[in-house]
């Protein structure tokens, strides 16, 4: 066992009303948005790279099962939440044609600013819009979108219910919910050979590429103490989502959330 | 419903990933440009094939093929086999392979045939395309030496499967010629009617036999 996993056992939510993680720490709720704040201003232009190289390039494989998964049909008006540098929001703009629309959004500026740049230079302008937005307090209509996605983003949301319930608001009914999120690797083996990675190897990579170890220190950390799948099932579950499922992606290291609103 | 290991490990999004990449480094090189696909703007075929276990769906957007493993609405489905598929290639097998239930289309066929016309018709200048990256004289070298290489391995491939022929029938004696066969076949349409000729004189002659008697 890592001498992480000794002091932050996975999972362990030591948080109450007013406090949360920012990785292993607990903080002030109030003070979690600027702190992550921080370090997505920080990785946002190295994002793509770290990505690649973090993931060795699964993370591509890991959104197109998402697409996938999503049913995403001509005219249909998609929100891709914590969109970041807009991976989704391209494949997305493609396939939902002229009529549809995608909105990226993201709460840090520097991330949406990446991503804009970068669909533009993509050529991809006629679809898109762009809305520096709050998860939990979504700055859109009720029964606004056919599709929401979040990746990779769940996690750093300061309080998660609450962000569920504003995105099953803002979701027209038939509408489905997809996460795709860090998660529990099913087998043992799989889980130290990870928990030696995300801990000794991520965070020099982080250092050695984006010259920040402790944002992918953080990164790291913040996947160890994001709910398992049972857990994130049961709080869709509880935001009102139905048919409410997941799916485990190479070993259960990613897993996809999935859930409807009827 | 549990999980099989090639969902876990993203079989199908690897395989679509790879093909869509292929196909539109191909069309990107292919000397005719992307004019082919115009026609198609918008269109979706999905090639649902035995051997895997999910759809393939091929969606020509704004001049570029986009591949998904998901069962998306279509214009034209092929259901049928890779080795089907291959046989599709001769034009005239269309209507047998649909009376032997190979194929089974449904939705434009129109959309499947222009699909079809765009694969045909690729025309690729690898030693242009090469040139680009290595130069123009390490790429002609290279294209000399593929062309050699390639006039040898046919010319190889010729010779040994002539020389396992000549082994085969004239010395080994395993398997038959063309003309042997020819024979024996004809040989047994006399046998055949022979024998038809042998049962018409026999009933005949039991006709009579029962008259007499």
């Amino acid at each position: 066992m890592s001498s992480h996993d000794q002091n932050h056992p996975i999972n362990n939510d030591t948080s109450d009303e007013n406090t949360t993680h920012f990785g292993f720490q607990t903080v002030e709720k109030n003070e979690k948005e600027s702190k992550v704040a921080s370090v997505f201003h920080s990785v946002a232009q190295q994002y793509d790279v770290m990505n690649d190289l973090m993931s060795f390039g699964i993370h591509r494989l890991w959104k197109r099962f998402t697409i996938d998964a999503s049913g995403v049909r001509p005219g249909n008006k998609v929100l891709d939440l914590a969109g970041g540098t807009g991976d989704l929001t391209a494949k997305f703009s493609k396939l939902v044609g002229r009529e549809g629309k995608v909105i990226l959004a993201d709460i840090n500026s520097s991330m949406l600013n990446v991503g804009r740049d970068k669909l533009r230079d993509l050529g991809l302008v006629q679809n898109i819009e762009y809305v520096q937005a709050n998860a939990q307090y979504l700055p859109f209509e009720d029964n606004t979108f056919d599709i929401i996605t979040i990746a990779f983003g769940l996690r750093n949301v300061t309080d998660k219910d609450m962000a569920l319930r504003s995105m099953y608001r803002v979701l027209k009914p038939g509408g489905r919910l997809l996460v795709l999120e860090f998660s529990k690797p099913e087998h043992e083996l799989v889980n130290k050979a990870y928990d030696f990675y995300s801990f000794n190897i991520l965070p020099k990579i982080g250092e050695l590429v984006a010259k920040d170890g402790d944002s992918y220190q953080y990164l790291a950390e913040s996947i160890r103490m994001h709910p398992d799948q049972d857990t994130l099932k049961t709080m869709m579950d509880a935001a009102g989502f139905e048919q409410t499922g997941f799916k485990n992606l190479t070993g259960g290291v990613v897993a996809l959330h999935k859930g409807y609103k009827f | 419903m549990p999980q099989t290991i090639s969902q876990q490990l993203m079989f199908a999004q690897t395989l679509s990933a790879i093909l869509e990449t292929v196909i539109n480094q191909f069309l990107g090189y292919n000397l005719h440009g992307i004019r082919a696909l115009k026609p198609l703007s918008e269109k979706t075929l999905t090639i649902k094939l035995a051997e895997l276990p999910f759809p393939l769906s091929f969606t020509v957007i704004d001049e570029k093929i986009y591949v998904s493993s998901n069962d998306a609405p279509n214009d034209c489905c092929l259901i049928t086999s890779i080795s089907s598929l291959i046989e599709l290639k001769k034009e005239q097998q269309l209507t047998d392979l649909i009376k032997k239930d190979k194929l089974d289309i449904q939705g434009d066929l129109k959309v499947a045939q222009r699909f079809a016309d765009i694969a045909q018709t690729l025309d690729i200048d690898w030693q242009s395309e090469l040139a680009k990256r290595i130069g123009d004289i390490p790429a002609y070298k290279l294209g000399q030496l593929g062309r050699k290489l390639l006039k040898t391995l046919n010319f190889a491939g010729t010779k040994i499967q002539a020389d396992a022929s000549e082994w085969l029938i004239h010395q080994k004696r395993l398997i038959i010629t063309a003309a042997e066969m020819s024979y024996f076949n004809h040989d047994v349409e006399d046998v055949e009617q022979q024998v038809s000729a042998l049962s018409q004189r026999l009933d005949k002659l039991t006709k009579h036999i029962s008259k007499l008697s």
